[in-house]
């Protein structure tokens, strides 16, 4: 029970006066930045990574705060759903169909406390499964050499092709820009700048944090601009403030399902928490829907993707952290973070900064907790935040990410590289291009490139040593088994549609 | 509403701000140090640590601001002070062996001789690690194989090829006799933790890393230092040989120091060496270098500026010998 | 967009070639730009010649905005040094909630009251020196 013991250390950790505090604040405000349109876990944790450098926070505390954060736009992602048929972020896309129609029957009450309970469950399904199962795959690290390392990345960028989109040469160009952008700067192998135009800012390479905020957030308003200004100040009747707990009970089996099936696909390296919420959703509807229900108020369609994107978010924490491998956009982000704090996630993180790992594991128990308690009081509060017109918040965002940047760097540079991808981000997303992959590319690219030369390196030169070990011959099978499964599955897909299309015809 | 509220809030908390302001209120030309980094590394820990210190000594008026100012490994921060504050004796700039490593390469856009170097304050000290089951034990057995059978090794460390932990094992390996110094087989890792962690999973055979990191594998025994690249033994580690005291005299400090522009008077310089003495010699310093695993060590002045033009002299040399440079 | 990004990727691949190391490094720096640019050129080329999607762009008016809110977003990181902090922020905060519809003393309001209160944050809360006045004023 050495795991039990560590995670009671875990606890300790957490239970600071300070550590409490920013755990409060951050669900706080995640659940702020969660509920907001348009705004979701990775613009939120990208927009507070810069604030808690400000701050000066030790890792544990930074992490507990984001993690914090992460887990509160879980919860605040579907008040927007919910209420307005406007998913606060990618995961609660999933909520609005049935979660809206619920809303519209005057059952909104019932909604919101349905996704508050089935987001606990989810997520401390996921907490438990961290705590059990991460330790067993940081045992495996010190085997892993660089040829290795290789092989585990190889995996993740053909995992990545299961990402949301509809093109998957898009999917697949996505991380290839991501994987050119992090060529950039001084190979830190040979010491020869490389695509640096011989500008002294980019010799660091390309900040993955001045990427992903021009990525999301400005990219973010010139999708906005685009949209006519909507009058969002109507009222919305939230109806009674008591919600039935017989309705929440039926659907204790929908958010068990769920969680499992999110918890699994979070684990995935490259699927998330959409992909969850997703599948939840889809398992949900295809084991229950004997009436016809879901899709028009069904209580187990909000349920199950809810229980699923939450669960996903912590399952999302063990690639992340024992492997260095991040399972979602909001991992990916945090993985930015801990490597900017020097905190190298990976199989040795539990070994060399256990206090850091249990700290946070403890940190998601609480924050679960504290989440479900802040939350149903404090329905009424978001609902009015939603008022906030877009020409007051926009602005205010762009504010905020321009001086959490150039408040750390001093660099001009860095803002117009922010204004940059901010474009790049537009000009992917209007093309139907994931960004998620091209960040994972730019995160993971670095060691991607370094682990094969280290191989090569250690082998003379020799190709051999990339297929020398069990480990990595384990992990080419697997990448080759997923990429079976999933063209598989998109043959008899298109089959299915195909068949559809006849009867409809 | 509740939007209206939260302007409300933040108004009122910036005018409490504004009023601390006023009564607060810093000297125009406060001093500054700045770290060419990111926050968290060796260079932001240099000047946020001195910065701290020197105002709990009273050395400096007021707070020491303390601007991170990242790019090029320091060259964005070297190339500023050259062309805008040469003469600016109240900014200092953090400094270590690889902002020397890099200018000896010619990797920044300015001589070495654009700034005046004011002093080193403490150091890491580059060890030899092998497993701690591995069959080489001790210095001398590593030469052996390093002059005769070069290519049987795969070393490696947690800079680059030509970085710093490469070039201190080089050094070594020169002092023993090896002819050609490119036989030699080096891996770069991330940091020395990988490099050590790397070493105990067989990958390789040798690491050259500063010791700091690392110390915690040599507490649990995972693995053997060969020896110490320092004048004395490490403080917390007695009974590890220097190379010196085996034969081989090279030192490897990886040491943290202060720069200064380049036009800063002689009496403006001085008064920084004797501020930045007085602060080596107080217990703040001592305890908190320390406490982050360096070695106090002080050179400064005059001692400090030739030390820094030696180094930088070895550095190329070497360079030039294993073809990193022309 | 394919074309731009083939055109990216041939020059990528191409100007790897040109770093080359002498010593130290088995694969060398070319060697996994070229592994990165050549999927890219055969990626791009496959959606230029067989695409998906459609695209829909904004209508001109629309583009409009965006090439303004653009040029806004641009002149703010010319003008954030020499017009100092607060007051590049409030002609950002301002001019932004202008082009996404807010009325104009509304927006004007808002840049007058978040810009200080950020400067306030930043520089005095968090200890990130952020200049009050630019270089224009000394």
């Amino acid at each position: 029970m050495e795991t039990l013991s560590l995670l009671a250390g875990g606890f300790a950790v957490a239970m600071t006066p300070l550590n409490i505090g920013l755990l409060l604040m951050g669900c706080f405000v995640g659940t702020l930045l969660g509920a907001l349109p348009g705004l979701g876990p990775v613009n939120g944790v990208a927009v507070l990574i810069p604030l808690t450098f400000a701050f000066g926070f030790d890792p544990t505390s930074s992490m507990i705060l984001l993690s914090a954060v992460y887990f509160g736009c879980m919860y605040g992602g579907r008040i927007s759903s919910i209420l307005l048929n406007i998913p606060g972020d990618e995961p609660a896309i999933m909520t609005t169909l049935d979660g809206y129609p619920m809303a519209v029957q005057g059952q909104a009450a019932n909604a919101l406390a349905i996704s508050g309970v089935a987001s606990f469950v989810g997520a401390t399904i996921a907490v438990i499964g961290l705590s059990l199962f991460a330790p067993l795959l940081a045992r495996a690290a010190i085997h892993f050499g660089p040829a290795d390392y290789f092989a585990l990345y190889i995996l993740a960028f053909a995992t990545i092709g299961g990402i949301a989109g509809v093109d998957p040469r898009k999917t697949l160009l996505s991380a290839l820009i991501g994987l050119l952008l992090a060529t950039v700067g001084i190979d830190p192998i040979s010491g020869v700048p490389r695509y640096t135009f011989e500008n002294y800012h980019l010799f660091d390479g390309i900040e993955p944090i001045v990427a992903l905020v021009g990525l999301f957030a400005i990219s973010e308003i010139l999708m906005l601009l685009e949209k006519t200004v909507k009058d969002r100040t109507k009222a919305i009747p939230v109806g009674s403030w008591l919600p039935q707990w017989g309705v929440i009970w039926k659907t204790r089996w929908a958010m068990l399902r769920g969680s499992g099936v999110g918890f699994v696909a979070g684990v995935l390296p490259g699927a998330g928490a959409s992909l969850g919420s997703f599948m939840a959703y889809v398992t949900e509807k295809q084991t229950s829907n004997k009436k016809g229900t879901f899709g028009k108020g069904d209580p187990r369609g909000v349920a199950a993707p809810e229980s699923g994107n939450n669960a996903a978010a912590g399952g999302a924490l063990i690639p992340m952290l024992s492997l260095g491998v991040p399972g979602s956009g909001t991992t990916a982000v945090l993985l930015a973070m801990l490597i900017s704090l020097n905190v190298q996630p990976g199989p040795l993180l539990f070994e060399r900064q256990p206090e850091l790992v249990w700290g946070l594991v403890a940190s998601l128990y609480m924050a679960n907790i504290a989440l479900l308690v802040l939350n149903l009081p404090m329905i009424g509060v978001f609902t009015r935040l939603m008022m906030t017109p877009t020409w007051a918040l926009m602005p205010i965002v762009a504010a905020v990410t321009f001086v959490g940047v150039y408040g750390i760097s001093n660099s001009v540079f860095d803002l117009e590289m922010m204004v940059f991808f901010g474009v790049l981000g537009y000009l992917l997303r209007k093309l139907d291009v994931s960004l998620v992959p091209l960040v994972l590319g730019l995160l993971l690219g670095g060691d991607m490139e370094r682990n094969l030369r280290r191989a090569m390196s250690i082998s003379d030169g020799d190709w051999g040593i990339l297929i020398a070990s069990p480990i990595s011959i384990t992990l080419y099978i697997m990448t080759a088994g997923f990429l079976i499964l999933s063209v598989w599955l998109a043959v008899r897909d298109h089959k299915q549609a195909q068949a559809e299309r006849m009867t409809e015809g | 509403m509740f939007f209206q509220r939260l302007i409300s809030a933040k108004l009122g908390a910036a005018m409490v701000t504004a009023t601390a302001l006023t009564l607060t209120a810093a000297p125009a030309t406060a001093t500054e140090c700045i770290a060419p980094s990111n926050p968290g590394g060796g260079w932001d820990f240099t000047c946020r640590t001195i910065g701290r210190i020197l105002t709990e000594l009273d050395l400096v008026d007021g707070n020491v601001q303390v601007t991170n100012m990242p790019g090029g490994v320091g060259a964005v921060t070297f190339a500023m002070v050259a062309s805008e504050r040469p003469a600016d004796a109240e900014l200092i700039v953090a400094t270590s062996t690889v902002g020397i490593t890099q200018i000896a390469q010619g990797r920044y856009p300015a001589p070495l001789d654009s700034m005046r170097y004011l002093a080193m304050l403490g150091a890491d000290v580059g060890v030899i690690a092998v497993d701690d089951e591995s069959p080489i034990q001790s210095l001398a057995e590593l030469n052996e194989i390093m002059v005769n059978d070069p290519t049987s090794i795969v070393t490696a460390g947690s800079s680059g090829a030509g970085g710093w932990d490469h070039i201190r094992l080089l050094m070594v390996a020169d002092a023993a006799g090896l002819e050609n110094l490119s036989d030699l087989r080096w891996v770069q890792f991330d940091g020395g933790t990988d490099a050590v962690t790397q070493m105990m999973g067989g990958q390789i055979d040798v690491v050259s890393t500063d010791m700091g990191e690392i110390a915690g594998f040599v507490e649990s025994g995972d693995i053997r230092i060969l020896a110490a690249l320092s004048d004395e033994p490490i403080p917390a580690f007695p009974d590890i040989p220097t190379a010196a005291s085996q034969g081989i005299d090279v030192t490897g400090y990886n040491w943290r120091g202060l720069y200064t522009g380049g036009e800063v008077t002689d009496e403006e310089y001085a008064a920084w060496v004797e501020k930045l003495e007085t602060l080596y010699n107080s217990e703040e310093w001592q305890t908190a270098a320390t406490e982050s695993g360096l070695v106090p060590i002080w050179r400064g002045g005059d001692e400090f500026e030739t030390f820094v033009r030696e180094q930088a002299q070895i550095m190329e040399d070497i360079s030039r010998d294993i073809g990193i440079i022309q | 967009m394919g074309v731009v990004i083939f055109v990216v990727a041939a020059l990528y691949t191409w100007q790897a070639g040109d770093y080359v190391i002498t010593f130290g490094d088995v694969l060398g720096p070319s060697v996994f730009p070229v592994i990165v640019g050549i999927p890219m050129m055969i990626l791009s080329a496959s959606l230029v010649v067989f695409p998906t999607g459609q695209a829909e762009w904004p209508a001109p008016q629309r583009m409009w905005r965006q090439a303004a809110a653009l040029a806004v977003l641009v002149g703010y990181t010319i003008l954030l040094q020499p017009l100092g902090f607060p007051l590049a922020t409030f002609a950002l905060i301002a001019l932004i909630g202008i082009i996404l519809g807010g009325a104009a003393w509304k927006a004007t309001l808002l840049g007058a009251l978040m810009a200080p209160a950020l400067w306030a944050l930043f520089d005095q809360v968090l200890g990130l020196p952020l200049d009050f006045l630019g270089t224009l004023f000394g």
